[in-house]
């Protein structure tokens, strides 16, 4: 899925952390943060307090439930932690401040790269290996040596690399690209073309590339995203899948989980889809079917309001047994698992440029 | 620490040598050359654009382009290596040419590890694949690295079939560089291997259980122990033989009686890795790669490193560290710095990110400006700008990979102009105090760290210190040494830095030489320690510094037995548990000794540097790390024009300097000149390196 010669190019620091910010929104805080006031912070319950939840709390006991070692990942080492067992990790994450808390049974590290050396296979690409990881990880949560709060995706089933696979034939098939490029407040934020060739992930070209292909832009990008996947068609592989959009729209529905919110957006355009292959036109359809459904079932106290629309229901359902549905290859639904991990992060909206 | 045998010591340069390191400068054909260059990867270009990549690296005003030889890359197979018959883009031997016809010295880094953000590493897939080559697990599995874009197993620095391979590498790249050493051509720098922290698998267990490190092992010990009863006696055992130690695989110490076989452990990484690194500049210099000096460079977490400064600087002519550090590192910058301004023969950086690869913490421009001029303030004497023209996986050079300057080209052509016209490399940062690391307790740290793969050196480099992840135990000690040292010396550092008195950090186990001069040694004693370390602090004391030790005098040796330490002359014995009892030693000291404050500062959020030679003050930093700007003052020692290095602005101040500093920023002042009309020094102008055709002629000062 990946290639081992994947190629990153024309990114800038601004674009690249613009871009994974969406996903991993701490690593603002990473870039952003204050500078530590001494070599070795420490903090004891009272210092604890503090307005800024950040970092993590990662505990070390010993079989025998001694605690070796406490420290926060931001504020150093925690001295005199009160601590009674995987149950009172949420406790001494909010006493600590920190966003998350960890216990890890000593050695348990070494088990997971051992276990990891065995299991590796010299084909194996990153994804793949990734997967393996996750798998052994959540062996070792579940055989109590690895406790985390919170837990997000704890009830997601981790795929197998060939569910992953054919997940990502549907998204972006062999010799395409996909195009994500998003704007704020007018100006390029960040962009992005992933092209496959091979069954692999080759290139990951940034957003320097991108416009110099595409050449000068008119400046709307309601208009320009024509250009831009025009471009990107000549100069990378055929277009499969392009997002446009302002970045804070992206961001806000990363993180909604209401059905019919990627409906609406596309609807009024304030996300453009573009090319649109059939399977996004099936699930905002049935995004958009779900939407109307549970708001006009509100309205009319619980009426089957679905009866109207079976006309639809029936095209989507016909529809998805022929292009395959990602939620059912992967046995979880990818963006509600994310807009879950994302929910308690808050969103840190950039300013406005002065005009 | 373990001594090399006479015939495997690099050679000292000789009269005649074809390029030396002198004066913190390289020294070619009677002209010195600061050692500021910039990183271009030919392969990595079309061969169109080396041009005005290497002239754009001209006009930043930089004498020296740096280059990986990559060996995976050019081996198209095994034993079949392409260096530009196949693909122009890996001709070396054009590329260098080009360097010397533009008038540029070169930097040449052969690996075989060079990392580069390759795929592997930059060795061959079939190296790292080939089992007689990898490094072992205590259970005899291969070691992975988890890096993208795919993780792969490592060699080990111990396999002989690894240094067979790695050897013929040598001799091809030897065919290329070796007729285009300076004068012939170019090269006047070379680096052996990369970042040789066991590929950042350097948990005290993580590795290496190969059979030729245990090997290695079993001699290692028969050097240390005079004979086997010694071993045993020193670990609490009852080997027949040396060859029947089997090292530890986990750390199991309950006491003190139990721990000397991880130390032991923990030392043998140490000289692994040196003697690999013999063994590989003794190659490169067989394959014709030798008269010029050769540099090794660590990587980030440097407090956690299963790697001896002070070793591998009888390996290596410099030893230096890479900085990839955002601002909010400040205090790890700054630290760092000072640790090599102290330990090694000069600061150097071979690696001053620009940029960052994609799976790294993200760092800005502004990033990257803070962390050279603040390493620059605590002494960094060259560097190395890595990249200087952007590649595939990276992102944030000032050079596009088109060989066009980006507009943040500008902030660096200023700096290193600076840095030229004003000779920066042969300035002095004096201290006055030293505080010496102790290397016997970093080996206890690395040894009790719990977090297996994410070693002492892996938590450093994500932010943290080195002893985060330690046990808390006391193994029968009054405290948690493999804890405690650290947090007194970073009390230390603290309560200096709170006073305005300069401070280095000196390895301990750093040759007598590098303690004397200092008026104040601070040095973390437990219950055991080194009788070397002791001793050498110990000598200088006599010498008529004092010596702040603490908090019990020893009374074991590094293998725990019993041992008499002589009580220092002039000594100090002090407990430091809190930050107020290090600032009360540090102001009675300063007060009883009238120990330098030169140039400082108010508020105490901002931190001044200052850099002299004969002439008196030549440049001036003052640093804000906070998110705020601050308006201070900085105390003269007399009246001073100063110019803004950066910015261009003029100050002067007669008792006192009143200036702004922005947030997170660095104001490097240069002074101009006494405000009380004496004369100012004349600045030095260095000639810049001009293309001409045939052979070059650095720039550099006549």
């Amino acid at each position: 899925m990946i290639s081992p010669h994947l190629r990153f190019e024309g990114f800038d620091a601004r674009s690249w952390t613009n871009l994974l910010s969406l996903f991993a929104p701490g690593v603002r805080d990473r870039v952003e943060g204050d500078a530590a006031d001494t070599d070795v912070p420490e903090l004891d319950l009272r210092e604890a307090r503090s307005e800024v939840v950040e970092g993590t709390l990662i505990i070390v006991r010993a079989d025998d439930g001694r605690v070796l070692r406490a420290f926060h990942t931001t504020r150093g080492r925690v001295r005199d932690l009160a601590y009674d067992g995987p149950q009172d990790l949420e406790r001494v994450a909010r006493a600590y401040a920190a966003r998350r808390a960890v216990e890890l049974r000593e050695g348990v590290l070494d088990e997971l790269t051992e276990t990891l050396a065995q299991r590796l296979e010299r084909s194996d690409d990153y994804a793949t290996q990734t997967l393996v990881l996750a798998r052994i990880v959540r062996e070792l949560t579940n055989a109590g040596k690895i406790h985390a709060w919170p837990r997000p995706v704890e009830d997601v089933p981790i795929p197998t690399a060939g569910m992953v696979r054919r997940a990502l034939d549907i998204v972006l098939p062999d010799e395409h690209a996909l195009v994500v490029a998003l704007w704020e407040h007018g100006e390029p934020w960040t962009a992005v073309a992933l092209r496959r060739r091979d069954g692999v992930l080759d290139l990951a070209a940034g957003p320097d590339l991108l416009f110099r292909w595409a050449g000068p832009l008119g400046g709307d990008w309601r208009r320009d995203h024509r250009v831009l996947a025009d471009a990107v068609a000549r100069s990378v592989a055929p277009v499969h899948l392009g997002i446009f959009a302002e970045a804070s729209q992206v961001r806000a529905l990363l993180r909604d989980p209401d059905p019919g919110a990627w409906a609406r957006a596309v609807a009024v355009r304030d996300i453009i889809v573009h090319p649109t292959p059939p399977y996004v036109a099936v699930a905002l359809g049935a995004d958009a079917a779900r939407a109307v459904a549970r708001t006009t079932s509100r309205w009319l106290g619980g009426f089957d309001a679905l009866k109207p629309l079976a006309p639809l229901a029936s095209y989507v359902r016909g529809r998805v047994g022929e292009v395959g549905s990602i939620t059912a290859l992967l046995g979880f639904d990818p963006l509600r698992a994310l807009a879950r991990s994302l929910a308690e992060r808050p969103v840190r909206e950039p300013a406005a440029p002065p005009k | 620490m373990t001594s090399f045998p006479a015939e495997g010591r690099p050679r000292a340069a000789r009269a005649g040598e074809r390029v030396e390191l002198r004066d913190r400068a390289l020294r070619v054909g009677g002209r010195s050359v600061p050692l500021l260059s910039g990183a271009v990867h030919y392969w990595r270009l079309e061969r169109s654009a080396w041009r005005p990549a290497l002239e754009s690296l001209v006009r930043l005003g930089l004498p020296i382009v740096e280059t990986y030889v990559p060996w995976g890359v050019h081996e198209t197979g095994p034993g079949e290596l392409d260096f530009g018959r196949r693909d122009a883009r890996k001709d070396l031997g054009a590329f260098l040419d080009l360097a010397h016809e533009l008038g540029l010295l070169a930097f040449v880094r052969p690996g075989p590890h060079i990392n580069a953000e390759l795929t592997y590493f930059g060795l061959p897939e079939r190296i790292v694949y080939d089992p007689a080559c990898q490094a072992r697990s205590p259970k005899g599995s291969p070691v992975y690295l988890f890096f993208p874009p795919v993780m792969f197993p490592v060699p080990s620095y111990a396999s002989a079939r690894y240094h067979q391979e790695l050897g013929a590498w040598y001799d091809a790249v030897g065919e290329v560089v070796a007729q285009r050493l300076w004068p012939e051509g170019p090269v006047a720098l070379l680096q052996v291997d990369n970042e040789a922290s066991f590929y950042f698998r350097d948990g005290n267990y993580c590795q290496d259980y190969h059979p030729d490190a245990l090997a290695g092992w079993h001699a290692f010990l028969a050097g240390r122990y005079a004979s086997i009863d010694a071993l045993n006696a020193a670990h609490r055992a009852a080997h027949p033989a040396f060859e029947a130690c089997a090292p530890p695989t986990r750390f199991d110490a309950q006491d003190a009686d139990g721990l000397t076989p991880h130390l032991d452990w923990a030392a043998y990484h140490e000289h692994l890795v040196a003697s690999a690194l013999l063994k590989m500049r003794a190659r490169m210099e067989r394959a014709g790669m030798v008269g010029v000096p050769v540099v090794h460079n660590l990587p980030l977490g440097d407090g956690g490193l299963p790697l001896s400064v002070p070793e591998l600087e009888g390996v290596a002519d410099l030893v230096g560290f890479d900085y990839y550090h955002g601002r909010r590192e400040h205090r790890t910058i700054k630290r760092r710095t000072l640790y090599l301004a102290g330990t090694t023969r000069f600061a150097y950086a071979p690696e001053l990110g620009v940029g960052a690869p994609p799976w790294f913490t993200p760092l800005a421009h502004d990033d990257s400006l803070y962390c050279a001029m603040t390493a620059l303030a605590f002494g960094l004497r060259g560097f190395n700008l890595y990249m200087l023209v952007d590649r595939d996986r990276w992102y944030g050079a000032p050079i596009d990979a088109a060989g066009t300057a980006r507009p943040e080209a500008d902030a660096w052509r200023t700096l290193i102009g600076c840095l030229r016209d004003i000779d920066f490399h042969t300035l002095e940062r004096r201290a006055e105090v030293a505080l010496v690391v102790p290397r016997e307790y970093q080996r206890l740290s690395r040894a009790t760290n719990l977090l297996g793969p994410i070693s002492p050196t892996t938590i450093e480099a994500i932010g943290g210190t080195p002893v985060d992840g330690c046990r808390d135990d006391d193994l029968g000690f009054a405290g948690p040494v493999q804890t405690l040292w650290f947090r007194m010396l970073a009390r230390f550092a603290d309560a200096l830095t709170e006073a305005g008195i300069p401070y280095v950090y000196v390895d301990g186990d750093a040759d007598a030489a590098r303690l004397a001069g200092y008026r104040v040694l601070i040095t973390p004693s437990y219950e055991y320690a080194s009788v070397a370390r002791w001793q050498r602090v110990c000598d200088a004391a006599r010498e008529g510094g004092t010596l702040v030790y603490g908090p019990t005098l020893p009374t074991l040796d590094a293998q725990l037995a019993r041992h008499g330490f002589e009580v220092p002359r002039r000594g100090r014995r002090v407990l430091i548990d809190t930050p107020a009892d290090a600032t009360r030693v540090v102001h009675e000291l300063a007060d009883a000794l009238q120990l330098a404050r030169p140039f400082r500062a108010t508020p105490m959020l901002l931190e001044t540097s200052v850099h002299a030679d004969a002439r008196g003050p030549r440049v001036l930093f003052v640093v804000n790390p906070e998110k705020h700007a601050l308006d201070g003052e900085v105390a003269l020692p007399a009246p001073l024009r100063f110019v803004d290095a950066l910015s261009g602005e003029r100050l002067s101040g007669e008792a006192t300097l009143a200036l702004r500093v922005p947030a997170q920023t660095v104001r490097m002042l240069i002074v101009e000149g006494r405000d009380d009309d004496a004369p100012p020094p004349p600045p030095s102008r260095a000639p810049r390196p001009r293309a001409r055709r045939g052979a070059g002629t650095p720039g550099g000062t006549p």
